[in-house]
């Protein structure tokens, strides 16, 4: 079993486009990592990168504490699940799934009960005879993930295996995967564009933008304390609503002014941005409508865009001093569109950014 | 809500598709009809009832010593069939190279294969002949089959077909699961290449079957002669020997072994076997 260590690792195209400008980036072993950010960000290229489908053009990768620049894909001992399943499709199901293990050159019988075992486990038995084309997306994407399983990888990658399927067969794959890196504690690193994948996946969750690591957490702290405003509009859904907010001394403390709304913070870090505008950001939960979170100078009274019910609670697109945003309220609190709603903003949960490094204050 | 075809447009459709059936099978049947006529019978005119001479115009053939039907046979399906394989595997071998590969010169190598394309065999034949002359293969069957290694028209279909069904996820998840490439090729793309390799080895085989112009060249020895050779020696002969169903009988046998390669291959010519790998 192995971690994989990235330092100063630079990929450039023959075109002389920089995807991944320098990678430093440390994944233990054993650990479940998601690689997450939006496309062109460069998540995909770093993961070829690991499985050596990808040449790196400066810097080191290390998977255990071995160098793997110059090593050929199928010396790495890694597996790969891809977006389109990339199964063989002249192959039987059980085929595919020993054509690694042939040229191994595991005796049958081994194969047979590793083959056996995945089946199990995938619910793959009633297949094995199978081609590929006899298939439905989800069964076609389990027989990718028993491919990589049986040849017991040190390092298994998967390359947004769950965007082809639909959104109910994407929950209960989520989960099979899920078990899987449990049952077979081996380091798993996972490509999405999906921040709720990343979510409910990862160990730690690494968000990328243009080829750069913007945060790389666990999936609770990359949600409550977000370094960045990219990190924070990217991870929970619907996305945080950020407000301009001027900074003002207000006694001890600090206000924080939009409309006519001037919130008290205890705040000593806003010292230097006192008279400057800074971005308040706060998640569509911390907006409440229940009265017992009503207190002084906390309140906004907002005008309802359009309002969506969901059922247990009600998502609602606010208009407030010219700023949109959106707030996610119980169903029996929420009101309908083009009506006012009070809603109390929670300061024990707020978060603040400059406006501009965009960085968290 | 679609149209319905109309009864008059169903009877135009059937009347114009008998029509090109019977432009494409009418010939055939004369020749087969042909085959079973004496010489004075054919001279006589057209007709469609079969004959009385089929066995002595195979005998007639069969038995000519100056046409060697039999060794002829054998040296076209050595030649066709040699010519089928290398240059339908090798075909999809470079085509693979220029497609899965990214390497300096990738363009202009494909550019030259193309160049290569529109050039007529007529116009390099003597060169042809010369090198091989030198390279003491005057007269021997090399020279009929070993070119097929080089067939920028098959390399062209094979690239395109490439493109059309060939993922390279494919190669890519081959090569992890730790296949080298020559593995992979054989084990992985030639497969999914089936119908593509099937639609040129009888387009090569049949194009080498009736290649008169090289082995004419080639070949001089009676013995190491290919079947189009011997019908335009037969076609050729003096008026006295002149004999129409020995002609049509030699024709008819020559057509035999590419009706039985159509039929073995055709099978192998459906759409689709890389459907349900990768998802479009």
């Amino acid at each position: 079993m192995a971690g994989i260590t990235f330092k100063n690792v630079v990929k450039t195209y023959d075109n002389g486009v920089t995807v991944v400008p320098d990678l430093n980036l440390e994944i233990k072993d054993k650990e479940f990592v998601v690689l997450v950010g939006p496309s062109g960000c460069g998540k995909s290229t770093t993961l070829r990168m690991i499985a050596g489908l990808e040449s790196i053009t400066d810097g080191e990768l290390y998977i255990g504490d071995q160098l793997m620049n110059a090593v050929a894909p199928k010396n790495r001992n890694i597996a790969m699940v891809f977006q389109n399943y990339a199964l063989y499709p002249h192959l039987s199901v059980y085929k595919n799934m020993t054509f690694a293990l042939e040229l191994a050159k595991v005796p049958k019988d081994e194969m047979k009960k590793k083959v056996q075992w995945a089946a199990e486990i995938l619910g793959l038995e009633p297949y094995l005879d199978r081609k590929p084309k006899a298939l439905s997306g989800g069964q076609r994407q389990r027989v990718a993930l028993g491919r990589a399983m049986v040849r017991d990888p040190e390092v298994f990658l998967l390359d947004e295996p769950l965007s082809n399927l639909d959104a109910k067969l994407r929950t209960e794959m989520r989960s099979q995967i899920s078990k899987l890196h449990k049952r077979l504690g081996t380091t798993f690193v996972y490509v999405t564009h999906d921040q709720t994948e990343a979510m409910t996946m990862g160990d730690r969750i690494c968000v990328m933008k243009d080829g750069i690591v913007q945060q790389f957490d666990t999936p609770q702290n990359l949600y409550d304390h977000p370094c960045n405003l990219f990190v924070a509009g990217f991870i929970g859904s619907p996305q945080m609503n950020f407000i301009d907010a001027q900074v003002k001394k207000a006694g001890a403390g600090y206000a924080l002014c939009f409309g006519d709304t001037e919130i008290a913070v205890d705040k000593p870090e806003l010292a230097p941005y006192e008279g400057k505008t800074v971005v308040l950001g706060v998640r569509p939960e911390d907006l409440h409508a229940e009265p017992q979170f009503f207190g002084k100078n906390n309140v906004i009274n907002a005008y309802i865009d359009l309002d969506e019910m969901m059922g247990a609670e009600s998502y609602l697109y606010l208009e407030y001093a010219g700023q949109k945003m959106i707030a996610r309220v119980p169903a029996r609190y929420a009101k309908k569109a083009e009506e006012n709603i009070e809603l109390a903003i929670d300061v024990e949960t707020i978060h603040l950014f400059d406006k501009e490094t965009e960085k968290a204050i | 809500m679609d149209k319905k075809p109309s009864h008059a447009r169903t009877v135009i459709a059937y009347i114009v598709l008998i029509l090109l059936t019977f432009l494409c099978l009418f010939f055939f049947y004369i020749l087969i009809v042909n085959a079973t006529r004496s010489h004075p019978q054919i001279q006589k005119g057209f007709s469609f009832i079969p004959g009385h001479s089929f066995m002595k115009n195979l005998k007639s053939v069969l038995n000519d010593a100056n046409i060697p039907v039999l060794s002829g046979i054998k040296n076209s399906l050595i030649v066709s069939s040699l010519s089928a394989v290398l240059a339908t595997y090798f075909s999809a071998l470079t085509a693979y190279g220029l497609y899965a590969y990214d390497f300096k010169l990738k363009k202009p190598a494909f550019v030259f294969i193309m160049l290569i394309l529109v050039m007529p065999t007529q116009v390099s034949a003597m060169g042809f002949i010369n090198l091989i002359t030198k390279m003491g293969m005057l007269n021997t069957l090399y020279p009929l089959f070993l070119p097929s290694i080089a067939a920028p028209a098959v390399f062209y279909f094979m690239y395109s077909y490439m493109q059309s069904s060939l993922p390279l996820e494919l190669v890519e998840a081959a090569r992890i699961d730790g296949s080298s490439e020559f593995h992979t090729f054989n084990r992985v793309v030639i497969p999914i290449m089936k119908p593509a390799l099937a639609v040129q080895a009888i387009f090569a085989f049949v194009s080498s079957w009736n290649n008169y112009f090289i082995p004419a060249l080639v070949i001089s020895d009676n013995s190491k002669k290919t079947l189009p050779i011997l019908i335009a020696a037969l076609r050729s002969a003096d008026f006295l020997k002149f004999d129409m169903g020995k002609v049509y009988m030699l024709i008819t046998i020559a057509i035999v072994p590419i009706i039985i390669v159509y039929i073995a291959l055709s099978k192998y010519i459906v759409a689709g076997v890389a459907l349900g790998g990768v998802k479009e």
